[in-house]
C-alpha cells in the first residue's frame, strides 16, 4: 500500500517535532536529577509501586476520576477526549494490524487508516464491527469537544464559576484541538460517501454529502479535509510541548516519579519541572481559592503561578500572594504539590544565606519548669494568654509536670521564615530549638500552634520525642481519664485550621474533644475543604483590608451553622476569625479548661 | 416645628438647647436611661481638669427649665423622611439631627494586652471610673508603685480594624498620668506612645508639665505583649525606637488608653436610611467643610462624634452649629 500521499506531511512535521521535543525535555531532566532522587527511583523501580503507577496513570491519565469528583459533566468532557481519543489510536492500530497483517506501517498509515484503506474491501462481519467502533469512538470524542465549546461559554454547567485565561500559545493549540475531530469527521465522511466504507456516523455524513455535492466536487474536497485535518494534527502537536497539552504526555512521568517517591523540595530541583509541565491548566484551583473569591486578586492562583513560573515569568508578587492555604492542591486533579513549589520559588526569591544574622541566638534558653512533657507555645500563642493560662490549668488538672521552652520568650520555629523562602534562615531556627529540647530531655513535644507543629513534624529531626499538637494531646488525656469535663448543650462549630488540617492531616482529634463538652455543628466547606482564616503567615503582600474580607467570609460561613460559638485550634486564626464574626471565638483548649469539673487525678 | 434629636449625649443636649433657642421644637430620644451619655462616666476634663458636673450640670438643668421633652430607654430602628421609628412607635418630625455618639474600644480584642485574663490591666475609662468612685487602687487594694499607660489602643491599629486616629487619648493619657502623679507622689509612671499628638489650645502645655513637674516618663514605642508574673504584677514587652533597644519592665498596674470606634448601631439605622459610612464605620458627613454636620440627605443632620472622634468643645460647637443648619433647612420648606 502506498503511505506516500502529499497531505500528511503536516501531520508527520508535528510528529517528529513533538516526539523530539518531549525527548528532549524528559532526557534532560532526568539527567539533572539529583542523585538522591536517582537512588530512590532505582530503590523503588521494581516494586507494588510501578503497579501502583500503571493503575493512576489509567483511573488519572484516561480516567479523570479526581475531576469527575469535582464535577461529573467536567469529568465526562475529560475522559471522552483523553480517554476517547486513546481509545481512537488503539483501536484503529488494532484495526490496521487486522488489515494488514503485522507488516510495518508508518504512523500516518495507523492515524488516516480510512483513507489508505478506501480501495480496500470491507465486506467482512469484523471489518464492518472495526467501522461501526471507530465511529461511536469518534462520536464519544466530539461529544467531549462539544463540552468543551459549551464550557467555554457557559462554565457553571460544569461547575466551573471562573475558568482560565489563556496565553496565546494555548489558544493556538486549543484552537487546533477543537478543530481535530471535527476535521476527521468531515474527512472520513468524505471518503464514505466516495467509497461507501462509512459506519454509522463517518456513513451517515457521507451520503448526506453525496446527497448534495457532484462526485467530482467531492473528490475535490477529499484532498483538502484530509490536509485541514492532518494540518490540524501538525499545528496541535508542534504546539503540543509549548503548551498546556504537555501535561497529557507529563502527567504518566510524574505519576510514575511520585508512587517512587520522588517529591518537591525546598529548593527547586529537576522533578519540579515535572510538576510544572503537569499542569493542564484546567483552571479547577481557581474557584476554591479565596484570594480570587473574596480579595478580587485574579492572577496569582495555582494555574497562573505554575505558568508563569513554567515560562520563566515568575514575579515575586505572583510567587509572594498566596495564602498557602492548600485548598487548590485539595482540588487538583493532577494531585500538584503547588505550596512547595511556590514556596521554592521563593526560596530562589528571597533567600539570604548569612549566617551571622543569628549570632545572638546561641545559647538562648528562657525556659522554667521541668518535666517529660514539654510545651512549646510559639509566639502566636503567646500573644493569645487565655490559650497560655488554658493550657496551664489542663495541665495542672491532668497532674502533667511540665516544661515551658518559651514561656519568658523563646526562638522562633522557623517555619514563617521558611514559608517565606529563607530557608537558611529558618534552619537556623530549627538547629536552636533543637538543641533546647535535645538538652531538656523531653519526650512528648506539645505545641498549641499548628504553624510550630507542621515545621516540628516535617523539619526537624527529633528522635524520641513525640510530637502532639494540643488537641491531640488533650484527646488523649480524655481518652485516658486524666482529665474529667463536663460536657453541656452548647453548640460549637469548628474551623478546620490549614496547617493543622491540610497541613498535617489533623482532622479527629479536636472534633473529638469538642464533642466532649458540647454539641458540635459543621459548615458547608470542613475537612479538606475547609476555608482560610486569611491571616495566614504564608502572605507577605495582601493587605489588611483584603484578610479582612476573606476573615468576614469566613465568619458567615460558621455562623451559618447556627452554632452560639466558634472554636478553632490555632491561635493565629482565633484572632483572624474574631475579626469576621460577632460570634465568641475560642480556642480548643479554653472551651476545655472552662469545662473542667474538680476530680482531676491531683485531687483524688 | 418638631425635630428630632437621636442621642442624650452632650452634642444631643446642646443641639436640642439650641434648636429650641431658634424657637423649634426638639424631641431628645436616648437609648439609656439617663441623659448625659459617656460624659457621665469621665472624672476631670482636659486640659483644664475641669470636673464633668461644672459641664454636665449646667446643660442638665438647662434643659430642665426649658421644658424639652425627652424619650429615655429609646431605642432608634430607623429613620424616614417624615420621622423617626423608634422602639415605642413613631416620632414624626421634619427633621433629625444624628448625635448618637461613639463606642469605646474593646479592649479585650487586643488579648495580648491581657484585658480581663489579667489582674491590674485596666482601660482608661476603668480609671476614669475609679476616680469617680474616690478608690484608685490594685486589685489587692494596695498602692502601685510603677504605673504604665500604653496609647493607640484601638486607634490606628489595622489588625483591629481601626485605621482611625481617635484624636483624645493622647491628651487623656497625659491627663491621667498627672492625676495618677496626684494619687501616687511616690509612683513611677511611664507613657508608651507611637506619636504624641497634642493638637489643642493648652495641650502642648500640659504634656510639657507633665514632664518638667511631674516627672513622667514618655517612652515612644508600642508594647507589644503583656504577661503576668506572680504577686499580680504585669510584665510588659515593648521596644524603646528612639534608642532602638527592646526592654521588658514588670508594672504593678497597666492602663490602656482605648480609642473610639464607630457606634456599632450606626450599620442597622444608616443602611435603612440609605446613608453612607466611612471606611472606619462612622457617619460620613456630605462634606468636611460646610457641610460637616450635614448628610447625604436634605432632612438628616448629624453633630458630635458620631461622624469622628472629636473633643467636647468640637461636639458643643457642632451642636450649635447643626441647629443653625436645621434652622435655615426647615425655612426653605
Amino acid at each position: 500500500m502506498n503511505f506516500n500521499s502529499p497531505f500528511a506531511l503536516p501531520f508527520s512535521i508535528g510528529c517528529v517535532v513533538m516526539f523530539a521535543v518531549i525527548a528532549y525535555k524528559y532526557v534532560r531532566w532526568l539527567y539533572i536529577m539529583p542523585d538522591s532522587d536517582k537512588r530512590q527511583i532505582k530503590a523503588n523501580i521494581f516494586s507494588r509501586r510501578t503497579w501502583q503507577a500503571v493503575g493512576e496513570c489509567v483511573t488519572e491519565s484516561l480516567l479523570h476520576r479526581r475531576i469527575f469528583r469535582v464535577n461529573p459533566v467536567l469529568g465526562y468532557m475529560h475522559m471522552s477526549l483523553a480517554f476517547g481519543w486513546f481509545l481512537l489510536i488503539a483501536t484503529g492500530f488494532v484495526e490496521t494490524v487486522a488489515y494488514m497483517g503485522w507488516t510495518p506501517v508508518p504512523l500516518r498509515g495507523h492515524v488516516f487508516f480510512k483513507y489508505y484503506s478506501r480501495e480496500m474491501p470491507h465486506t467482512e462481519m469484523w471489518q464492518m464491527v472495526f467501522t461501526q467502533v471507530m465511529d461511536a469512538l469518534l462520536l464519544f470524542v466530539l461529544s467531549g469537544v462539544a463540552l468543551a465549546w459549551c464550557k467555554r461559554v457557559y462554565s457553571k454547567m460544569m461547575g466551573m464559576r471562573r475558568t482560565t485565561r489563556h496565553v496565546w500559545g494555548d489558544r493556538i493549540a486549543l484552537t487546533a484541538l477543537w478543530c481535530i475531530f471535527p476535521a476527521r469527521l468531515l474527512a472520513e465522511s468524505t471518503t464514505a460517501a466516495l467509497w461507501h466504507n462509512g459506519g454509522f456516523l463517518t456513513g451517515t455524513v457521507g451520503s448526506l454529502l453525496a446527497s448534495s455535492l457532484s462526485v467530482e466536487a467531492l473528490l475535490r474536497m477529499e484532498n483538502a479535509v484530509w490536509l485541514f485535518y492532518a494540518l490540524a494534527l501538525g499545528v496541535f502537536f508542534c504546539a503540543m510541548p509549548f503548551s498546556r497539552y504537555m501535561h497529557i504526555f507529563t502527567e504518566v512521568p510524574l505519576i510514575f516519579l511520585r508512587r517512587w517517591g520522588v517529591t518537591s523540595d525546598d529548593r527547586p530541583k529537576s522533578f519540579d519541572h515535572f510538576q510544572l509541565e503537569a499542569c493542564s491548566r484546567c483552571g479547577i484551583c481557581i474557584d476554591p481559592c479565596q484570594l480570587q473569591r473574596d480579595a478580587g486578586i485574579n492572577n496569582v492562583q495555582g494555574v497562573y503561578f505554575l505558568r508563569d513560573r513554567r515560562y520563566n515569568m515568575l514575579s515575586a508578587e505572583v510567587a509572594d500572594t498566596c495564602l498557602m492555604c492548600g485548598r487548590c492542591s485539595e482540588r487538583c486533579p493532577v494531585g500538584l504539590d503547588i505550596n512547595k513549589l511556590r514556596q521554592n520559588s521563593r526560596y530562589s526569591l528571597h533567600n539570604s544565606p548569612s549566617f551571622r544574622r543569628y549570632d545572638y541566638l546561641r545559647g538562648v534558653d528562657s525556659s522554667v519548669g521541668s518535666g517529660k512533657v514539654g510545651y512549646f507555645a510559639g509566639c502566636m500563642t503567646l500573644l493569645s494568654p487565655r490559650i497560655m493560662l488554658a493550657m496551664e490549668k489542663i495541665f495542672d488538672s491532668a497532674g502533667e509536670q511540665v516544661w515551658w521552652a518559651d514561656r519568658n520568650g523563646g526562638v522562633c520555629c522557623g517555619r514563617p521564615l521558611k514559608l517565606a523562602g529563607e530557608i537558611d534562615a529558618a534552619r537556623e531556627m530549627m538547629r536552636q530549638n533543637t538543641a533546647l529540647f535535645v538538652k531538656h530531655g523531653i519526650t512528648t513535644l506539645v505545641t498549641s500552634c499548628p504553624i510550630c507543629l507542621k515545621v516540628f513534624r516535617e523539619d526537624y529531626n527529633l528522635p524520641g520525642i513525640e510530637i502532639l499538637h494540643h488537641s491531640e494531646y488533650i484527646a488523649r488525656l480524655l481518652d485516658e481519664g486524666r482529665l474529667k469535663v463536663k460536657c453541656n448543650q452548647t453548640e460549637y462549630t469548628y474551623h478546620d485550621p490549614c496547617e493543622l488540617g491540610r497541613g498535617c492531616g489533623v482532622y479527629e482529634p479536636p472534633r473529638q474533644v469538642i464533642q466532649s463538652v458540647g454539641q458540635l455543628l459543621e459548615p458547608e466547606e470542613t475537612r479538606n475543604h475547609a476555608l482560610c482564616c486569611g491571616s495566614s503567615i504564608a502572605n507577605t503582600t495582601i493587605s489588611d483590608g483584603a484578610q479582612l474580607r476573606i476573615a468576614e467570609s469566613l465568619g458567615r460561613s460558621l455562623e451559618a451553622t447556627g452554632a452560639q460559638s466558634i472554636v478553632t485550634a490555632c491561635p493565629l486564626c482565633k484572632k483572624a476569625v474574631k475579626r469576621g464574626t460577632k460570634l465568641p471565638v475560642y480556642d480548643l483548649a479554653e472551651v476545655v479548661a472552662d469545662n473542667l469539673t474538680a476530680q482531676s487525678p491531683q485531687s483524688e | 416645628m418638631k425635630v428630632t434629636v437621636i442621642g442624650g449625649g452632650v452634642a444631643g443636649i446642646q443641639t436640642a438647647l439650641a434648636l429650641k433657642g431658634l424657637g423649634l421644637k426638639p424631641v431628645i430620644i436616648e437609648k439609656e436611661d439617663t441623659l448625659g451619655g459617656k460624659l457621665r462616666g469621665w472624672h476631670k476634663l482636659f486640659p483644664t481638669m475641669t470636673p464633668v458636673g461644672e459641664v454636665l450640670e449646667p446643660l442638665l438643668r438647662e434643659l430642665r427649665e426649658q421644658n424639652i421633652p425627652i424619650m429615655a430607654s429609646t431605642e432608634v430602628l430607623g429613620i424616614e423622611t417624615d420621622g423617626v421609628i423608634t422602639s415605642h412607635g413613631k416620632v414624626e418630625s421634619r427633621a433629625t439631627v444624628v448625635c448618637s455618639g461613639f463606642d469605646l474600644f474593646d479592649a479585650t480584642l487586643k488579648e495580648e494586652y491581657g484585658y480581663g485574663i489579667y489582674d491590674n490591666v485596666i482601660t482608661s475609662a476603668d480609671l476614669e471610673r475609679m476616680m469617680n468612685n474616690g478608690k484608685v487602687a490594685l486589685v489587692d487594694g494596695t498602692q502601685p508603685r510603677r504605673i504604665a499607660f500604653l496609647h493607640c489602643v484601638g486607634s490606628r491599629d489595622e489588625k483591629v480594624q481601626q485605621r482611625h486616629c481617635s484624636k483624645v487619648c493622647c491628651v487623656t493619657g497625659v491627663k491621667q498620668a498627672i492625676e495618677m502623679r496626684r494619687w501616687f507622689p511616690q509612683s513611677e509612671i511611664y507613657n508608651f506612645y507611637m506619636d504624641i499628638r497634642m493638637f489643642g489650645s493648652g495641650y502642648e502645655e500640659m504634656y510639657r508639665s507633665a514632664q518638667q513637674e511631674h516627672g513622667i516618663q514618655f517612652i515612644r514605642g508600642r508594647i507589644s505583649e503583656a504577661a503576668p508574673v506572680p504577686g499580680g504584677k504585669v510584665q510588659i514587652k515593648a521596644e524603646d525606637t528612639l534608642i532602638g533597644r527592646p526592654l521588658k519592665m514588670t508594672v504593678d498596674m497597666l492602663i490602656l488608653l482605648i480609642g473610639m470606634t464607630a457606634g456599632c448601631s450606626n450599620s442597622h439605622w444608616a443602611e435603612c436610611a440609605g446613608l453612607e459610612q466611612s471606611d472606619s464605620h462612622f457617619m460620613r458627613p456630605l462634606n468636611v467643610f460646610e457641610g460637616n454636620v450635614r448628610s447625604a440627605l436634605p432632612n438628616v443632620f448629624y453633630a458630635g462624634t458620631v461622624t469622628a472622634p472629636k473633643t467636647i468643645g468640637e461636639s458643643l460647637n457642632e451642636a450649635n452649629a447643626v441647629a443653625f443648619r436645621v434652622a435655615e433647612y426647615l425655612k426653605g420648606l
